[in-house]
């Protein structure tokens, strides 16, 4: 006798509404992991510092929230291999889909074209994650504080934008203001060359009644070039006009570089041999031997309390301040002055300590399969919301105008107040830039003094001059070359599509910007003759 | 809207195909550019030998053989009187110019004078005379005397009629004129006239703007570097000059009073 609950058509029911239920749940469970599926888009630079990764990681926070589709990743690269990753990377096809990049690393200029995308056409468009903002409606371009100035300087193809910055900086000589009470008797801190000369003399008056010396700015090879080459140029600016042939109140490389080959300048003039001398000054004010050391060590010599100062960009700031068991005060450059006993006959006015301009800059991998979901973590990175969240928590004055900064962040900004100079006579190239480093011995000890120092920079500058120059002109060809397939191609485009002005304007931009890289190309080549 | 459908171009046609190779061309995308053109078909065959060249133009820096057979690849389309044999003439001018490992001013030289007598209203000519006059100014060996170089460029602009190109040599002769310390009054009328074409970006214009400001001061025309002084720092609020532009117009109101206008 056979059961009831065998009967065959209800076995066979059974497994025919099993079948489609576990259909369902297997179409349910596709269709739901589909749509909680996350795309991740990677975000490289190389700002370890204490603070920039903090505040990426805050906008990062916000944006996920807002966009729980996209996942953004944060690499962070030592600065010291950056460059190598960046081109092993690109040319492996692994690169990140937004990285950071700047027009002067060295041995670079051709990144810039080959892997990254312009963005020139977002950038006229307002910014979604700027709605109901002041900045509602503004084109992206025009909501960052300068007007994206480096990438109308520095872009690889002018005319194009390439990249979106995120913060502004400049240089500060950061005081220990314990210290500075301890060794002075006030909180005064100085604003000129002179107030700083006399305080110089009341810290060795002051290291006369201890065993171990305190210097007066933390000393590094890093550091002292930085002070070094902003003073040199900054006091010097009397030359500036002398070199100033074509009439814009500021050197290009081309016009250092040159104008030495030219013979309208060299290190025995008296301004440069007064320069040179501020120099043993302040070489004297740091601890001997400082070139052989690095930047975090001059950093441990300031927080351990061995110096009044330490002279860096401020984008350091914050690693100072959390790192140090005394108060930390950014201060502007002091200032020469007419009266300067030293430098007081060479120089126009005040000198600018860093520049309003913005930075950090972030640029779209052109081979990005994510560009999409890229630019728009660039536009909310950028946005008032995203850059005030990047600016509170990395302590980086903010790009994006209106967005609000304590008086402290504030600080770091340099207000239009002093000549801008453009290029000093060791930033010109990476051949002029190891002079100064290379030869400084020659201005300190006992056999030292300036005279030796501009014998030597002069025997050695024509040659780093020449192969600076030929480096810009193979970087104007760089940049020139690769315009005559893109502009064949735009052509091909005008033919086909003759109705298409777009066609036209791209090909007569990408014109003029050939015709620019070529001519200077050329010029640079003569001026090597 | 049938009739609006209608006048779409036909999807797959080998015109709009073209069209995509030369957008990932124009866009520095070759390697997307040469698969697009693999799948290319019914393509005019002079359109497609032109299509090899710009590619092989992807892939820099070109050896001597291939340098040799796109050179005589171009020269075959060189031969008729359509934009492709104007085109295909420039781009050999560019190979003997730019590409050879050592460039041949003298042969690109005369196969931009040959393109500007052959196709005189063609853009290639057009532009080539500009690359001429690059050339003119800085490269070549002759003349010696600079105002006779000058000159020799400046009679070029005559034959050249897109304003945007006749701007950009004009740009280039005023600073060449700098650069081999022509007289002011030679140099600035041709920075005004390109910086009056307009149309220019990056720090050019900015640059144009304070340099006619500049080199009118030092040429003593004081009221046109007032005015241009003025305008920069209306036109150019972020710019890093706005101090030493300040300073430099102070400076040029307390002479102005001093010795009476210009």
């Amino acid at each position: 006798m056979k059961s009831r609950i065998f009967q065959p058509k209800l076995v066979v029911y059974a497994a025919l509404a099993f079948y489609m239920v576990l259909t369902v749940w297997v179409h349910l469970r596709v269709v739901g992991s589909q749509m909680s599926r996350t795309v991740t888009i990677r975000l490289a630079h190389w700002q370890n510092e204490v603070g920039p990764a903090a505040g990426l990681n805050a906008v990062i926070a916000r944006y996920e929230e807002l966009n729980p589709a996209v996942h953004v990743k944060q690499m962070v690269i030592p600065p010291s291999v950056y460059r190598q990753w960046l081109r092993t990377n690109f040319v492996g096809e692994n690169a990140a889909d937004i990285v950071e990049y700047g027009a002067w690393l060295q041995g670079m200029s051709d990144i810039p074209v080959r892997y990254f995308a312009p963005i020139t056409a977002e950038l006229q468009e307002p910014n979604p994650y700027n709605r109901g903002t002041a900045l509602e409606g503004v084109p992206w371009l025009k909501t960052f504080t300068d007007e994206l100035l480096e990438q109308r300087m520095n872009s690889p193809e002018p005319g194009q934008y390439y990249a979106v910055t995120l913060a502004r900086g400049s240089f500060r000589l950061f005081s220990n203001r314990q210290l500075l009470r301890e060794v002075t008797g006030s909180d005064q801190v100085p604003t000129t060359l002179i107030e700083l000369r006399a305080m110089a003399e009341q810290l060795s008056a002051y290291n006369r009644t201890r065993q171990s010396p305190l210097a007066l700015f933390a000393g590094s090879k890093d550091t002292a070039t930085l002070l070094m080459g902003m003073y040199l140029t900054g006091t010097t600016s009397c030359m500036v006009p002398k070199l100033d042939r074509d009439g814009l109140l500021s050197l290009y490389a081309h016009h250092v570089l040159g104008g030495y080959l030219q013979g309208k300048w060299n290190f025995q003039q008296p301004a440069l041999l007064a320069g040179l001398t501020l120099l043993g000054e302040f070489s004297a004010q740091m601890k001997p031997g400082f070139q052989q050391l690095s930047r975090d060590e001059a950093m441990r010599e300031f927080l351990h309390g061995d110096a009044l100062f330490i002279f860096a960009q401020t984008g350091t700031a914050m690693t100072l301040r959390e790192q140090a068991s005394f108060r930390v005060d950014a201060l502007r450059a002091p200032q020469p002055t007419k009266d300067d006993p030293v430098v007081g006959s060479y120089i126009l006015g005040p000198f600018a300590d860093g520049n309003d301009m913005t930075s950090f800059g972030f640029y779209l991998n052109k081979r990005s399969p994510l560009k999409t979901e890229a630019i728009d973590f660039m536009r909310f990175l950028t946005s008032e919301e995203g850059n005030a969240l990047f600016s509170a928590k990395s302590g980086w004055p903010p790009s994006i105008r209106g967005v609000p900064m304590s008086r402290e962040v504030a600080a770091f900004v340099s207000p239009a107040d002093g000549y801008m100079l453009g290029i000093g006579y060791f930033s010109a190239g990476g051949n002029s830039r190891d002079l100064l480093a290379r030869n400084l011995y020659r201005l300190t000890g006992p056999q030292g003094s300036p005279a030796k120092l501009a014998l030597a920079l002069d025997e050695q500058m024509p040659e780093a001059a020449r192969a600076d120059l030929a480096a810009l002109a193979r970087d104007a060809w760089l940049a020139a070359l690769p315009q005559d397939a893109r502009i064949a191609a735009l052509g091909g485009l005008v033919r086909a599509q003759p109705e298409q002005s777009a066609h036209l304007l791209a090909r007569e931009q990408l014109e003029a910007a050939q015709n620019q890289s070529e001519a200077r190309a050329l010029m640079l080549g003569r001026q090597m003759k | 809207m049938q009739a609006g459908v209608s006048c779409i171009p036909a999807v797959g046609s080998a015109a709009s195909e073209l069209a995509e190779v030369w957008n990932y061309v124009a866009n520095s995308q070759p390697v997307e550019a040469r698969s697009a053109l693999r799948l290319v078909e019914l393509i005019d065959s002079r359109e497609r030998a032109l299509a090899d060249v710009i590619m092989a133009l992807t892939r820099l820096p070109i050896t001597g053989d291939r340098l040799r057979a796109l050179d005589l690849s171009l020269t075959g389309l060189a031969v008729g009187s359509d934009d492709i044999s104007a085109q295909a003439l420039y781009l050999r001018a560019r190979l003997h110019q730019v590409h050879l490992a050592s460039p041949n001013y003298a042969r690109a030289g005369e196969l931009y004078r040959e393109l500007a007598k052959r196709h005189p209203a063609s853009h290639w000519a057009q532009l080539g005379l500009v690359k001429l006059g690059l050339i003119a100014l800085y490269a070549l060996t002759e003349p010696v005397d600079a105002a006779d170089r000058l000159a020799e460029v400046t009679a070029l602009l005559d034959a050249i009629t897109e304003p945007a190109l006749r701007r950009d040599l004009q740009i280039q002769i005023g600073w060449a004129g700098l650069f081999y310390d022509r007289p002011l009054d030679e140099v600035l009328p041709h920075l005004i006239a390109a910086e009056r074409e307009g149309g220019l970006f990056g720090l050019i214009p900015e640059d144009l703007v304070l340099q006619i400001g500049e080199l009118s001061q030092r040429a003593g025309n004081f009221e046109q570097a007032r005015s241009y002084f003025e305008r920069f720092l209306r036109e150019y609020p972020v710019s890093l000059r706005r101090y030493s532009v300040e300073q430099r117009l102070l400076e040029l109101v307390r002479r102005m009073k001093v010795e009476g206008g210009s």
